[in-house]
């Protein structure tokens, strides 16, 4: 089953700043866009780049991702010789232990990636929002005999801070990485996504595991001590949309970015597909005293009340008089009459009950400092008139939470 | 073995159909924004647990096919049974590649394969036929009348293209069927048969060795004194799909809720195949009203009383009223159209007008550039 490149999803992070939404869901199984799953991104790629082997890595809360990913039929990624495989964790004859860190959770499953003997590994996350085209990455990273190449993007500089920064040479060779750093020399962002030549990634894996001062990290591990060795490690510069959506407020902007084509997110374009796992429920239906604009839907929703700036998931309700506006609704929520929404996210199969408030809008000083988007659990029922201010976070019984 | 074995009418030619049928069979004509017909039909059959379905095609299939697939999305992809789609053979005889004349003629050429049905009852069922009928209890009704034969009947008998009429006593018993009647009277058969295995298997015999074919007249006519043919009242939505003026009449009756709340019931869903569509988007300008919008949709222009299909753009400064539009039917930027039915890839340049009217709406065959 000798294959040339396999990926590797890192499915495995808690997903706590996104905090009640992933209260039963780990972060790759969040809704995103009104009908996909944030892991429909990585794998959709993976499939439209023609990778068909893919290992995706989980420990927290799998139970919904595992259902989701099912055979992976959903997006082709069901062969005979390859396919989606779930990688938990296990236990081996001398013991086993969590995942420690990303690249330990790589290091457990040598034994995966070894059944395919692949010359490259592409390594992805489970949490960021993007089209891209591996294939290209993997040309880029041959013609230039890599050990390591790594995507990355150009940020503004005032937020280079936040990131794990490249400075290259007029090659795009890496000549420095540094995380977070302070005073950054570079503007290139790591994207988080990588593909190695498994030989090298094999021995500084296997190195790595030896020692006990280590994170086990890819960031703060693996690429630093790659570097230091000298290896060849080459960025490669990617334009396109990529959002990492590991807050609430990246989920949100990401939703939002979803309806403005100028944004780069342009997810009605078929020419790259993004697959989800279907489901039955008949077309949308918007009545006949609904006002709906500049929004998103999808199948089995019935609006009849006003949406704008919105996108919604499957099999929403909107009753007449109510009000949705700037927010994400993700599957199976109803909106009771008079009710209002506005720059929140509601979780799967909320009743937001009559003539309550949920959210504000920004204020429009400018004094952002008690503004944020309000965020309410999944399964929650918001009782009739309960007004929910901005910023402010539900648990699925309905108790505020603090980020 | 207990249980159902159902059977798809599928080969039936509806002319009336017109444009909608040039290049498919009137079972996968599209239905409700996101439906093939005979998604109805299979996902009756499966919601009342039937395994194994056997799809009765002839000529047109292609789409058929494409939608069925090897039945993944009704779950009839099974190693033993599920879905078996059943091809015309063996009726090259002296008639030649004709038609199948009745029901009859097309199951008798399937006839090893109803030989080989495992289950005790078989529930036959059009294609084209747009209903959630409850089949299960439709069938124990079978059993506790130990009826022969159970007709399903709508509670009218509005006229439809080539429609069957039953005529009851009061227990409900069938005296009289009637068919081609200028004036429809008794109650408006659904095509929908229950027969238990062994007397349909009978029948096929008969009609083999006496060289005949219609189930209506060689069999529920002829046989309705010897046999007991009782009929089941649904009272429910539902259409029989088999001209243009039907189709859409039917298709807009889905925009009244109560009707969408009939016909689709969360205890028995319809399943059709996944689009790969992402959100329908209504963009900055677009305004939309009393419409059933598929996914994939961007809609940039006014959008009233319509069904539009996945993947239909609208752009900006149209009007779309009244319309049916398939599957990525693009109407370009003003231009304005009311009671069409346009087929799959129909393009409306901008500023082009094209109206029918609600007497007569208007079918516009597929990938047409008007």
């Amino acid at each position: 089953m000798k294959k040339e490149c396999i990926a590797m999803l890192l499915a495995g992070g808690q997903g706590s700043r996104l905090y009640v939404l992933t209260s039963s869901v780990a972060k790759p199984a969040v809704s995103f866009g009104g009908k996909y799953r944030i892991i429909d991104f990585p794998l959709s790629n993976c499939t439209n780049s023609g990778i068909d082997t893919v290992g995706v890595l989980t420990q927290y809360r799998p139970l919904e991702l595992n259902n989701y990913i099912g055979s992976g039929q959903a997006w082709d990624l069901d062969s005979s010789s390859g396919g989606v495989h779930i990688l938990p964790p296990y236990m081996g004859s001398s013991g086993g232990t969590w995942y420690k860190g990303t690249a330990n959770s790589i290091y457990q499953n040598i034994g995966f990636v070894d059944m395919y003997d692949p010359e490259y590994v592409v390594v992805l996350s489970g949490d960021h929002v993007y089209k891209m085209d591996y294939a290209k990455m993997l040309d880029a990273h041959k013609n230039a005999g890599a050990a390591c190449t790594i995507s990355v993007r150009e940020v503004p500089w005032e937020e280079a801070s936040r990131f794990g920064i490249m400075s290259v040479d007029e090659e795009m060779n890496i000549t420095e990485f540094a995380e977070k750093p302070k005073e950054p020399k570079s503007n290139l962002a790591s994207m988080g996504i990588y593909v190695f030549t498994w030989a090298k990634l094999r021995e500084y894996l296997i190195n790595d595991e030896a020692d006990p001062n280590s994170e086990n990290d890819f960031g703060k591990n693996i690429i630093p001590n790659m570097l230091a060795a000298d290896e060849k490690m080459l960025a490669y510069r990617f334009d396109g949309y990529w959002k990492d959506v590991g807050t609430l407020e990246s989920l949100w902007d990401a939703n939002m970015d979803m309806l403005n084509p100028s944004s780069g997110l342009n997810l009605i374009d078929e020419s790259w597909p993004i697959y989800a796992k279907t489901f039955s429920a008949p077309a949308a239906y918007i009545g006949p005293w609904s006002e709906v604009s500049n929004s998103a839907f999808n199948r089995g929703d019935v609006i009849d009340g006003a949406v704008s700036d919105s996108v919604l998931s499957q099999n929403i309700f909107i009753e007449s008089g109510a009000v949705v506006d700037h927010s994400v609704l993700l599957p199976g929520v109803r909106i009771e009459a008079g009710a209002e929404v506005r720059y929140a996210i509601i979780g799967e199969d909320c009743v937001i009950g009559r003539n309550s408030k949920i959210g504000e809008a920004p204020p429009e000083d400018g004094s952002k400092d008690w503004w944020g988007i309000s965020v309410v659990g999944p399964n929650c029922t918001i009782e009739e008139g309960r007004v929910i201010k901005a910023k402010r976070m539900l648990d699925s019984e309905g108790r505020e939470v603090t980020r | 073995m207990i249980g159902i074995h159902g059977i798809v009418f599928a080969y039936q030619q509806r002319e009336s159909l017109q444009e909608l049928v040039k290049e498919r069979a009137s079972a996968s004509v599209p239905f409700g924004g996101r439906y093939r017909a005979i998604d109805f039909a299979i996902s009756n059959l499966v919601n009342a647990g039937a395994r194994d379905v056997g799809v009765l095609v002839q000529e047109r299939y292609q789409s058929l096919l494409d939608h069925l697939g090897t039945g993944k999305n009704f779950d009839l992809s099974r190693k033993r049974g599920g879905l078996r789609i059943l091809p015309p053979f063996n009726i090259m005889d002296d008639r030649g590649n004709k038609n199948f004349r009745g029901k009859m003629e097309a199951l008798c050429g399937v006839r090893g394969y109803i030989a080989d049905i495992k289950q005790d009852y078989v529930v036959m069922i059009d294609g084209d036929l747009v209903s959630n009928l409850p089949i299960s209890e439709i069938v124990q009704s079978h059993i506790k009348n130990k009826a022969d034969i159970t007709v399903v009947c709508g509670n009218d008998s509005f006229y439809v293209d080539s429609g069957t009429y039953f005529q009851t006593d009061e227990e409900g018993r069938v005296t009289d069927v009637l068919y081609n009647i200028h004036t429809p009277k008794g109650r408006r058969g659904l095509e929908v048969y229950v027969i238990s295995k062994t007397l349909l298997l009978e029948v096929v015999d008969y009609c083999i060795s006496h060289d005949k074919y219609s189930f209506r007249k060689d069999v529920l006519q002829e046989m309705k004194d010897e046999l007991v043919i009782r009929t089941y009242v649904w009272e429910g939505f539902a259409a029989q799909v088999r001209s243009v003026k039907e189709y859409f009449e039917r298709s807009m009756q889905l925009l009244n809720p109560e009707t969408r709340k009939d016909l689709f019931r969360e205890e028995r869903p319809i399943k059709a195949k996944g689009a790969d569509k992402s959100s329908a988007v209504i963009a900055p300008g677009g305004c939309v009203h009393n419409a059933i919008i598929g996914d994939g949709c961007l809609i940039e222009g006014i959008v009233e009383n319509s069904i539009l299909f996945p993947g239909v753009r609208v752009g900006k400064g149209s009007v779309v009223r009244n319309c049916v539009l398939f599957k990525e039917t693009v109407i370009g930027r003003r231009a304005e159209a009311a009671f069409i039915i346009s087929d799959k890839r129909v393009r409306l340049t901008d500023g082009a007008t094209i109206i029918g009217s609600a007497l007569y709406p208007l079918a516009i065959e597929k990938g047409s550039v008007v």
